[in-house]
């Protein structure tokens, strides 16, 4: 069964949209309560005083996506470091992707972005998963000068150029029963034109990216997509990071 | 022996227990995980950026002042003995990779009483130690306003006095409120004292063996090479050395703290004592007795001078800031923590430990420390400061040492270290003594003082907490 991780910053009031709530109710979730702690404080100590509360709201956080129709459960972490606890626990209970969890009513459209170096056919299968059998459509993003590459336009042998194989990959949701349109960023950057597109979505879902200089400058693309869409992200973690945790993280 | 901590102190409240699972990325309790987010660099930047504000930027003068070079003997021998205690502490801390250090290793080793001593006298060491690097900053500034053009005459140790008030009230204050992440600000620090004391000392070590050339003051006075004096400057500049206990402080914290935990004390203990013996090498070297004695505790701004002029001079004042800053700074963070481990233990009242709702930071502990802090840092005492701290440190340290021996003997289940000393109990057992026997050649004032700590931390015990039972509980 497919798993997102959704990170919760329990201890500041934040909670879960019920947009997202129910998006998310097709798969199964893991509610990962955090909180961040500033380096006066030994993190045992807040677990001390705090643990009881945060647990008492996971506890219903995790019921209501119970109720939203995924199996559910929660983790509760006290960290320094928010990126550091999502990557560690995604690896740990075998998450396919994690959430930015941000507001969103009723998701009728999400966004699917397959630029960049990221695992299309994992994408897909994600994006099929969660669309299950809902009346959700999908919008599949390319931006402009990026390569689709080891998409399912290989399997499909409808064209070796990338939109034939951005086509292609429609094609395969479409044969899932998923209404499916393709949209070209004509140029600019890539995140400039993902955000461009977002109108008329509610949700984005993006591949994972390796670290980059940008992304220990500006911080992480998924962050600032979710920034600036203002709407939740699910960002698709790289397969092979998630087999090589495989082992210790499918219980 | 029972695995649990037992018994109720005079509030009625107990030990919190609970069983955990320890990872190399995180803490795994019943109900949450405690992630481990200090790596190898951080581990050393604590220890290296609380010891260095003091063996390099306050002590040279006063030890190179009583027995000239000799006093590069003195921190060797300082340094060795950090070593010798630095090897069980790793052990001990990999076993117990939790927070509370020293403190916490002592109660399961050698039980409640010794424990409440060492915790409380850790927690008032660390105020001794937190009020010391804050009188050298207090140094260190008035050096700062006289190279700006700001001479103070007369009362200038008021002056110093009134600076590391403020100083201590300002440290407090911001850790209460103070949010940002000062880690990686430490790092930073750290870093950029170690690049300007390795150009500093290359350029020293060049003119001492005659490479270079620069006009040293004519000085009669010889270096006493004796034991008992080398001994005794030991005793007072081993404040020097105190910082690698505070790495086992963080110990709950650290990544992988199997490997980094050894290697961040070890290492720390390892780099400063290089660096103090260069340093009181150069400074010795370019003065003689008399003239650091009567430079006092900034002396190395006149080394600084001597060697690069007015540059030398204005980079060891930046730097000898930047260094008692780090130094007081992390002292109080490791104070608070102290005062943590306690109070968790039921040694000292629950309260000691809350969490403010408004900043998430534990402004009692914080207050705890930066009180007494303050009141200490008024006195301008440098060495009364500096020696008791290490007495404070010494006997724990010592107690270290013995705790091991004695939980390898009893070898609770749990007890299962990733890192072993090697050679038996040979390390440990001349680690006690050499901590023990260093205390007999100290001040008789600062031993008084250190002793009648003691004494009231042993009477809190049988007031407060004599019911605790805290031997073998993991």
């Amino acid at each position: 069964m497919t798993r997102v991780l959704v990170p919760v910053a329990v201890l500041e009031g934040e909670t879960v949209s019920p947009g997202l709530m129910s998006l998310l109710g097709t798969v199964d979730v893991t509610v990962l309560g955090y909180h961040v702690l500033p380096e006066q404080t030994p993190p045992d100590q807040a677990r001390l005083q705090f643990e009881d509360r945060a647990t008492a709201a996971l506890e219903d956080l995790s019921q209501e996506f119970r109720a939203a129709g995924g199996d559910a459960d929660h983790r509760l972490v006290f960290t320094r470091d928010r990126k550091q606890t999502v990557r560690r626990v995604t690896d740990e209970v075998g998450a396919d992707a994690f959430a930015v969890s941000r507001p969103t009513g009723d998701v009728d459209r999400i966004l699917v972005s397959l630029s960049g170096d990221v695992d299309v056919d994992r994408i897909l299968s994600f994006v099929e998963d969660v669309v299950g059998d809902r009346d959700i459509g999908v919008t599949l993003f390319l931006a402009a000068g990026a390569d689709l590459s080891g998409g399912p336009g290989d399997a499909g042998g409808v064209s070796d150029t990338t939109a034939g194989r951005l086509e292609a990959a429609a094609g395969r949701l479409r044969d899932a029963g998923i209404d499916a349109v393709t949209e070209r960023a004509a140029d600019g950057s890539a995140f400039d034109a993902l955000i461009d597109a977002v109108p008329g979505h509610d949700a984005v879902v993006m591949g994972e990216r390796a670290p980059s200089f940008r992304s220990l400058v500006f911080g992480d693309e998924s962050g600032r997509v979710a920034a600036a869409s203002v709407g939740p992200v699910l960002v698709v973690r790289n397969r092979r990071e998630v087999d090589a945790d495989g082992a210790n993280g499918a219980e | 022996m029972t695995d649990e901590p037992s018994g109720r102190n005079l509030d009625g409240d107990a030990p919190v227990a609970e069983s955990v699972a320890e990872t190399e990325e995180a803490t795994i309790t019943e109900g949450a995980e405690l992630e481990r987010t200090i790596g190898l660099t951080g581990g050393l930047a604590i220890g290296i950026g609380t010891m260095i504000g003091a063996g390099i930027f306050v002590f040279p003068g006063l030890a190179g002042g009583e027995i000239g070079t000799a006093a590069t003997a003195s921190f060797a021998v300082g340094g060795l003995i950090a070593l010798l205690v630095a090897l069980p502490t790793s052990e001990l801390a990999t076993a117990m990779p939790r927070s509370g250090g020293g403190y916490y290793f002592i109660s399961r080793g050698l039980g409640t009483l010794v424990g409440t001593v060492i915790g409380l006298s850790l927690w008032l060491g660390l105020v001794f130690a937190t009020a010391f690097y804050l009188v050298g900053l207090g140094y260190y500034a008035l050096d700062a306003l006289a190279q700006v053009g700001v001479t103070v005459g007369a009362g200038s140790g008021a002056i110093v006095s009134v600076i590391a008030v403020v100083a201590g009230v300002a440290f407090t204050v911001l850790n209460v409120t103070g949010t940002e992440n000062a880690a990686k600000l430490q790092n930073g620090i750290v870093a950029l004292l170690l690049s300007m004391l390795a150009a500093f000392l290359g350029f020293g070590l060049l003119e001492a063996f005659g490479v270079v050339a620069v006009e040293t003051p004519p000085g009669e006075a010889e270096s006493v090479w004796e034991a008992v004096p080398i001994l005794s400057v030991a005793a007072l500049v081993f404040t020097s050395y105190l910082g690698f206990a505070q790495v086992a402080t963080v110990a709950g914290e650290m990544k992988d703290p199997g490997r980094n935990l050894p290697l961040a004390m070890v290492g720390s203990v390892v780099i400063v004592t290089v660096l103090y013996v260069l340093t009181i090498f150069v400074a010795t070297n370019i003065f003689t007795r008399d003239a650091l004695l009567s430079a006092g505790e900034t002396a190395m701004v006149e080394v600084g001078r001597a060697l690069l002029g007015p540059t030398g001079a204005l980079v060891i004042i930046v730097g000898g800031l930047l260094a008692t800053m780090s130094s007081a700074n992390a002292s109080i963070l490791s104070t608070s923590r102290a005062i943590y481990g306690v109070s968790k233990d039921a040694l000292l009242p629950r309260w000691a430990s809350r969490i403010n709702l408004r900043y998430g930071t534990p402004h009692v502990a914080l207050g705890m420390a930066g009180g007494p802090v303050v009141v200490l840092a008024a006195t301008g005492q440098v060495q009364l400061l500096a020696e008791v701290a290490s007495f404070l440190h010494l006997i724990m340290y010592g107690l270290m040492c013995v705790a091991l021996v004695a939980i390898r003997r009893d070898r609770p289940e749990w007890y299962d270290p990733d890192f072993v000393v090697p050679g038996g109990p040979v390390i440990p057992v001349v680690g006690a003594l050499a901590s023990f026997g260093l205390i007999a050649f100290m001040d008789r004032l600062s031993i008084a003082v250190g002793v009648v700590v003691i004494a009231v931390t042993a009477g809190w015990y049988f007031y407060y907490a004599r019911d605790v039972t805290l031997k073998g509980a993991l």
